[in-house]
């Protein structure tokens, strides 16, 4: 109700080393903000830790969507998981997806702010222009890019016959669709990367930069030898929030192509989405889910060893 | 963190005998308190409320009819609310596609789904022997004015399992051919009435795409099959019945298919969509696109794009059933059918109600065809209002010769069967890989599904 330790209400204002027993009870919950910080473990225990343990309940099971009851099957899915071919084929397609998409979204996201920040006039409307695409919804950028890529009437192969080249099948040639993916993904979301390294840029010290201009060193080596040593710890940051975000790639993908064309775009979510919720085999996909969610940790610790050698 | 030391938590002596003022945690505490409590006691009153169209005594209805379609449907069920004897129907739309039968499939493992929803009838194997549907009552139907008699029968056997019904079929919905009348008089292809004349083998078909394209100057057949999920099989599985031969996916494998009537019609399809007169790389709306801008003569698509079409620059809009040009005359449908999803603990008073809806919603099914659809209640079909829907009428025999997806958990509309053999056919389509290994690409397909543990058995 209103007071839960009396005794230390009542005691008047004194330093905490003095306190009674009482309170010192009461303190502990308090203290780090236990009270504040437990509506969010309660949903944290909630929708992640028992999700997670559920899941990996369920992967050891055959649970479907339909009112068969479920039994437990031991490793048979992961045994089912590691001989599909089409768990091995849409892992890669992640797994490239991740590299085409990862490299020019942190090296694209550094050279707009970087031209920015070399005080472009107009300031606003660069960041604007550059951070717009990135307030798009999904589904909107993908229609707009579906047109783009039309074969016939899409401005892409427009400009490409107009320029008295060959079209491109950007969404029907296998070898071509994934790289139309990455190409809708990096224009959609570098705008996030870019405000990442503006903000950095801004918060830069200047003595460094005009010392080495005194020095008599020269606008590229001034970027290469002072503003990008400064900058590692944002593009640490860039890169491996973009890896794991590309690692997780889904939405863009099942709406522009659905996986296709023959699977060659289809990412290992879709895939457990397929077999999962079109298929309705709960225990298949969420084996398959833990073995990507095994891979995605095994990244993310790789990386944080790799960068932190670096440092 | 920074929190304030506990011992200065309360202002006040607490022995004044006053009640204790709240202090800023306690106004925290019952401000979140009262807050939650307004927010839940909303939707709850909401729920209570009689005067609602939602009401808990509405009947709860399920379907995935958006756009043209839905509007139709809005219009179906006023018609069935109106007078003493109306319904009180609470609808909920859902987003067509697998989310639709996901969610379908669990409300009804939940055993709390809606009264009635949709089903289409290639899905009913993936639902009825898992307990997701309960039977119907055909007494009850009866007594309603609604029997196995007034369905093609085709139709009606794929509305069963094992012998039981589990739905009543509202239309047959057939992938047909629409066209230019105006391009296709030019190009010789009507007959005397001026509907398109009968093709009767691939080379006419192919001879038809050429004559097409000459006259638009640009593209003869349209088909828009890139990135879709469904649309090459529809064609496929279309021109494959036309052969004669069958496609069957018995439990635990190997599928069984014509190896070499099924070569035969992907070889065909490919000289079809060469990629010159009859362009092979369209998607779904770069297709429709191309149609409605005069950019090609003729577009194999499903009826229910009727609406659309109408509404584009075509002045003289023609449809016919999907041409015959291997032996059998046959066209690819699905059906549109009301079924009663799973209910633990039914009342026997909603379930008949339940039942009535069905009945005089499919009764009304005169102003579902003028969105294209063909009724599957025979006696709206024989009505003259329906004679002079044009072109409906004009392939309403499609439905008598209609083929359903091969009957298995997994198969039928938004499933993963259909995807599936989509990729490969894409692929020889798109000029990327032989008929031949298209063809064993979709055998290893369909072997790898039917090799799965079945989840709904």
């Amino acid at each position: 109700m209103t007071t839960t330790a009396p005794a230390g209400a009542a005691a008047p204002p004194q330093p905490p080393s003095a306190t009674t027993a009482a309170p010192r009870r009461r303190r502990s919950l308090t203290r780090g903000g236990g009270l504040f910080v437990l509506p969010f473990l309660v949903v944290f225990a909630l929708f992640l830790v028992w999700p997670i343990v559920q899941g990996l309940w369920m992967s050891l099971t055959d649970a479907s969507l339909s009112l068969r009851g479920t039994e437990f099957v031991g490793f048979a899915n992961y045994t089912e998981a590691f001989g599909d071919p089409d768990v091995w084929s849409s892992l890669g397609n992640t797994v490239l997806f991740t590299v085409i998409s990862c490299v020019p979204l942190v090296l694209v996201a550094l050279g707009m702010a970087l031209l920015v920040h070399s005080g472009l006039a107009g300031q606003w409307v660069w960041r604007l222009a550059y951070f717009a695409p990135y307030l798009l919804p999904v589904t909107v950028v993908t229609l707009i890019w579906t047109w783009l890529y039309q074969p016939d009437i899409g401005l892409g192969n427009q400009l490409l016959t107009s320029l008295g080249m060959e079209p491109v099948g950007w969404l029907s040639d296998e070898s071509v669709a994934m790289w139309s993916v990455a190409a809708l993904t990096v224009w959609w979301t570098v705008g996030f990367n870019f405000l990442l390294y503006l903000a950095a840029l801004q918060s830069l010290p200047t003595t460094y930069d005009e010392a080495a201009a005194l020095d008599g060193a020269g606008a590229w080596r001034r970027l290469w030898s002072v503003t990008l040593p400064q900058l590692r710890h944002t593009t640490v940051l860039v890169a491996m929030l973009q890896v794991l975000a590309s690692l997780k790639v889904f939405d863009q993908i099942y709406i522009l192509t659905k996986g296709g064309p023959n699977g060659s775009t289809r990412p290992i979510l879709e895939y457990v989405y397929d077999v999962g919720f079109t298929g309705y085999r709960l225990g298949y996909a969420s084996a398959v889910s833990y073995i990507f969610f095994a891979i995605v940790i095994v990244v993310s610790v790789l990386q944080l060893r790799f960068f932190r050698q670096e440092g | 963190m920074n929190s304030a030391p506990p011992a200065r938590g309360l202002p006040g002596p607490p022995d004044s005998g006053r009640p204790p003022a709240i202090g800023r945690r306690g106004l925290l505490r019952y401000g979140t308190a009262g807050a939650a409590a307004l927010l839940a006691a909303g939707p709850l009153t909401g729920c209570a409320s009689p005067a609602s169209a939602g009401g808990a005594s509405a009947l709860k209805v399920w379907d995935l009819f958006q756009g043209g379609d839905g509007m139709l449907m809005d219009e179906m069920i006023a018609a069935v609310s109106r007078g003493s004897d109306g319904f009180d129907v609470d609808r909920t739309i859902l987003d067509w596609g697998p989310s639709y039968y996901t969610k379908l499939a669990m409300s009804a493992a939940g055993g709390r789904a809606s009264d009635v929803a949709v089903l289409h009838l290639s899905r009913l194997a993936g639902y009825a022997p898992g307990g997701l549907l309960d039977p119907l009552d055909l007494d009850v139907l009866a007594e309603f004015g609604v029997s196995e008699k007034d369905f093609a029968p085709a139709v009606w056997k794929r509305a069963q399992h094992q012998g039981t019904v589990y739905a009543v079929p509202l239309d047959v919905h057939p992938f047909i051919v629409f066209y230019d009348k105006d391009v296709a008089d030019k190009a010789g292809l009507l007959d005397s009435s001026g509907h398109l004349a009968p093709m009767g083998s691939p080379e006419a078909l192919l001879d038809a795409g050429k004559k097409l394209a000459e006259i638009t100057g640009k593209s003869g057949v349209l088909f828009g099959h890139v990135t879709d999920t469904a649309q090459s099989w529809r064609q496929f599985a279309a021109l494959y019945a036309q052969t004669g031969a069958s496609f069957t996916l018995p439990d635990g494998g190997p599928p069984k298919i014509d190896i070499d009537a099924a070569v035969k019609v992907v070889t065909f399809m490919k000289q079809l969509f060469d990629g010159r007169t009859n362009p092979n790389n369209l998607d779904y709306n770069g297709a429709m696109a191309a149609f409605m801008d005069g950019r090609g003569g003729m577009i194999m698509a499903g009826e229910w794009e009727l609406p659309t079409f109408r509404k584009s620059g075509i002045k003289h809009l023609g449809a016919a059933p999907f041409p015959q040009v291997f032996a059998r005359p046959a066209v690819y449908a699905d059906s549109h059918s009301f079924v009663l999803p799973h209910q633990n603990d039914p009342d026997p008073a909603r379930r008949r109600q339940a039942h009535r809806y069905i009945a005089e919603i499919v009764k009304q099914s005169l102003t579902w065809a003028s969105a294209g659809h063909i009724p599957a209640y025979l006696p709206v079909q024989a009505r003259p209002e329906y004679a002079k829907l044009d072109p409906q009428s004009s392939y309403a025999a499609a439905g008598e010769i209609a083929v359903l997806d091969p009957p298995n958990w997994f198969a039928g509309a938004g499933g993963n069967f259909q995807n599936r053999m989509c990729q490969p056919l894409q692929s020889a389509l798109l000029g990327n890989t032989s008929a031949e290994s298209a063809v064993r690409q979709m055998v290893r397909e369909a072997d790898a599904l039917l090799r799965q543990p079945n989840p709904v058995a």
